[in-house]
């Protein structure tokens, strides 16, 4: 993370060097232009060469290619992307041309890059976990393009991958324990639940984060330790399993608050319905701003805007000023003013940046969402780190079988977060054990179709 | 244990409904001989016009259009099934396709603000990108519904609900009791026999295939507004072929149908509520799977000879009928 923030710096300083590069020779050409053709007056000439290059220019837009794993309009995932790439399209200065491919299944990406590349795309965009290493392989096929990957590890940077290549993620645990701070502050049953994708470190971590928010929100109020309840629905979009499963939790564990892992408001418009039959249940916002499916029981959120992380691609493509890079979106990333502000003047739950909290509702109580605006502020800086004992009320945080995980002064590392493979003693139901065991036992089939994991949804990935 | 049991069953009768509602026209259809493999593509018709609908005009008149868009698609399977005499599997998998297709187009954001305005120029605004709509509002049944366990469970929903207890036992008469329901099934165990006594073998199976259809859009609108009321591309994932296993485990009788219904139903309630009680996680699969199971079993099952006569398969499913005069 360090790294990636300081390659980003520098490339903005690379960046600004060009730019000023660039003026001056146009300048400098215009002034021998003028010079040769012994003219009166250089002003003019000055002005046809600053015309030529702008002539250039749009007679070649940056181009642009993404590829998405869903449909557009999922409302979850593959949505957010083409958000960012509206975004970013809508702010980029210069002439651009971007495109995408949706719904294209993992094994076939490598089709997707070439028909890309055959639109005369200077940089690709894939968003999928599943494309990392076909998207690494044409990387190296084709060394004068661009590659930029979302939700991997292999880069130019991390020295897995050709230079141009870049990976990137907006990571959400830190809003997630903002919302477990809320959850904890409303709760009245003292237990909380959760509708999971996978049990993949991805969202393990999530889980985790929010059930330490929760407990430390919860057993400052009351003194007593929160309990968790998790819910499997192995999918990334499912909404009437989410429905169901958020539906039993509700039902039978008693959770009034709900968070979840899912691509769809499924599981906040079930607390919406369950708002309207006069029994408190909350959720939250996943990816998108969703407090027009659940306007009473809508309680904060994690919001994403890739926006941003696009824009300083294209930027540096543009630009020639490519550096490699892996950065993780985490809460003050990309905002112009990145230091913590008081309470008073938080920008908790206004956008900004890739990664942001959703309004905070009212019904939290104020002191709570004080504390959740002071929290937010701190993390801007990195000076406070949910998984950390300072985290959980000064206790160290153990695993379910009681086991030390972190302790003393120790936060975690990109290391330990991004291998999590461990729940937090709060949460009632052991982590599901399946590393894709159909896979293990029968690979043949798998090797053949890779289609396969996605449509049986036994391929945990993005 | 009420409570635990009435909630439950709640969410069984819900979820059960979509496939009752399907299987219900699907026995007509397969009574006649008609294999209707395209339950799935109208289905979901069904639901995205729904979705459409619903946002512009209302529940009623997108109950309405639901239906309508059932039954023509229905219509292209007639036409190819009936009068070309084309294969019946191939047609209804084309048909499935061409549903999960054009309701995802239809239903993609920039076109259905496209068909929203068009329908309604005076929509809010608001209502333009959204993907969800109400859902069709409960109404409890004033006595039954305080009836303890039963109350709740059977009572306590919305009309669809309602209308799929009255069709059921009403379809069951029409099919066994009556003279329609007679030719219906002549037609479809006996084309020629039925033929040589006057009945007129296309217009029956022309109308159970789309009964069939209409059943279908209605169950994908009941799916949409009664149960999920999030649109997403493929919402049925795949519960039109839960509903044509459905059928055979009930052997073409609408009111075995009931039971086959909810427990599937059940089956997908319990997923969840076992994972809680302590299962393993992994056993959602288990679970999951078992539908598809009973639907490989059984027609494992009625494509030996023996058994397809004991238990009364159509003799004439899925084969076209001409006249060869």
């Amino acid at each position: 993370m360090r790294s990636a923030r300081i390659s980003r710096r520098r490339f903005l300083g690379v960046a600004k060097e060009a730019a000023i590069g660039g003026v001056v020779a146009a300048g400098l050409a215009g002034a021998v232009a003028g010079y040769l053709g012994g003219a009166s007056s250089v002003a003019p000439e000055t002005k046809t060469v600053t015309e030529t290059v702008t002539r250039k220019a749009e007679a070649k837009p940056l181009k642009v290619g993404y590829v998405y794993v869903g449909p557009v309009g999922d409302y979850g995932w593959s949505y957010g992307h083409d958000r960012g790439r509206k975004w970013a399209d809508e702010r980029f200065g210069l002439p651009i041309e971007s495109f995408y491919l949706e719904k294209v299944p993992e094994a076939e990406v490598g089709g997707a890059i070439e028909t890309l590349i055959g639109k005369g795309a200077d940089l690709i965009i894939t968003t999928s976990f599943g494309y990392m290493d076909q998207t690494a392989e044409y990387a190296e096929k084709y060394p004068d393009k661009y590659f930029v990957h979302i939700s991997g590890y292999r880069s130019g940077a991390a020295g897995n991958a050709p230079q141009n290549m870049s990976a990137a993620f907006a990571e959400f645990y830190q809003l997630y324990y903002l919302n477990g701070l809320a959850a904890g502050a409303v709760t009245e049953s003292g237990v909380v639940g959760y509708v999971a994708a996978f049990p993949i470190p991805e969202v393990v971590r999530h889980i985790n984060a929010f059930v330490l928010g929760a407990n430390y929100a919860y057993k400052k109020r009351t003194g007593k330790n929160i309990k968790a309840h998790v819910e499997w629905i192995f999918n990334w979009v499912a909404p009437d399993k989410a429905r169901s499963a958020a539906i039993a939790l509700i039902e039978e564990k008693n959770c009034d608050v709900l968070a979840f892992t899912e691509d769809t408001p499924s599981v906040l418009q079930v607390a919406e319905e369950y708002q309207k039959k006069e029994k408190k249940v909350w959720s939250f916002s996943h990816y998108s701003d969703m407090r027009e499916y659940g306007p009473k029981a809508h309680l904060t959120g994690q919001i994403a805007n890739w926006g941003p992380i696009y824009l300083d691609f294209y930027r540096m493509v543009s630009t020639k000023s490519w550096i490699s890079v892996d950065i993780w979106g985490r809460i003050g990333d990309y905002i112009p003013y990145r230091w913590r502000k008081p309470v008073e003047e938080s920008t908790a739950g206004q956008p900004e940046g890739v990664v942001y909290l959703a309004p905070l509702n009212q019904a939290i109580p104020e002191e709570w969402r004080a504390e959740i605006k002071r929290r937010y502020e701190e993390m801007k800086e990195l000076l406070f780190e949910p998984f950390s004992v300072e985290g959980n009320l000064g206790e160290p945080i153990r695993d379910q079988s009681g086991e030390v995980r972190i302790s003393g002064s120790e936060r975690a590392d990109h290391q330990m977060l991004w291998s999590m493979d461990w729940l937090v003693e709060y949460v009632e139901e052991p982590l599901p054990k399946v590393k894709e065991p159909l896979r293990q036992a029968f690979p043949l089939p798998f090797l053949y179709f890779p289609r396969l994991g996605r449509c049986s949804g036994l391929g945990a990935t993005r | 244990m009420i409570e635990w049991l009435e909630s439950a069953l709640h969410l069984t009768v819900q979820m059960g409904t979509v496939y009752l509602l399907a299987s219900l026209g699907e026995i007509y259809a397969e009574r006649s001989g008609i294999l209707n493999l395209g339950l799935e593509g109208m289905m979901i018709m069904g639901a995205a016009l729904s979705f459409i609908f619903t946002l512009a005009y209302g529940h009623l008149a997108a109950i309405i259009a639901s239906i309508a868009a059932g039954v023509l698609m229905s219509l292209i399977l007639a036409v190819m099934a009936i009068r070309m005499r084309l294969n019946q599997v191939v047609t209804g998998l084309a048909l499935t396709m061409l549903g999960l297709g054009l309701s995802g187009f239809l239903a993609s954001p920039e076109i259905r603000r496209g068909i929203l305005l068009t329908l309604n120029p005076n929509i809010p605004e608001k209502l333009l990108g959204i993907q969800q709509a109400p859902t069709l509002p409960e109404y409890p049944i004033p006595i039954l519904s305080e009836i303890p366990l039963v109350g709740e469970a059977f009572f306590h929903h919305n009309p669809l609900v309602y209308a799929s207890y009255a069709a059921a036992p009403l379809m069951w008469y029409i099919l066994f009791k009556t003279r329609l329901g007679l030719s219906l099934r002549s037609v479809g165990e006996d084309p020629a026999a039925a033929d040589s006594l006057g009945v007129n073998v296309f217009l029956v199976r022309y109308l159970a295939t789309m009964i069939s259809g209409g059943f279908a859009g209605l169950a994908g609108a009941y799916l949409f507004l009664g149960f999920q009321p999030f649109w997403n591309e493929g919402m049925t994932a795949g519960k039109g072929f839960i509903a044509l296993s459905l059928v055979i485990l009930s052997t073409w009788n609408p009111l075995r149908a009931i039971l086959g219904a909810y427990l599937f139903g059940g089956i997908e309630t319990l997923q969840f509520r076992l994972q809680l009680m302590g299962w393993k996680a992994q056993s959602p699969y288990f679970l999951a799977m078992l539908p598809y199971l009973v639907a490989i079993i059984t027609l494992t099952l009625i494509s030996l000879e023996n058994v397809r006569k004991r238990i009364g398969v159509p003799a004439s499913l899925g084969v076209p009928y001409s006249r060869e005069e």
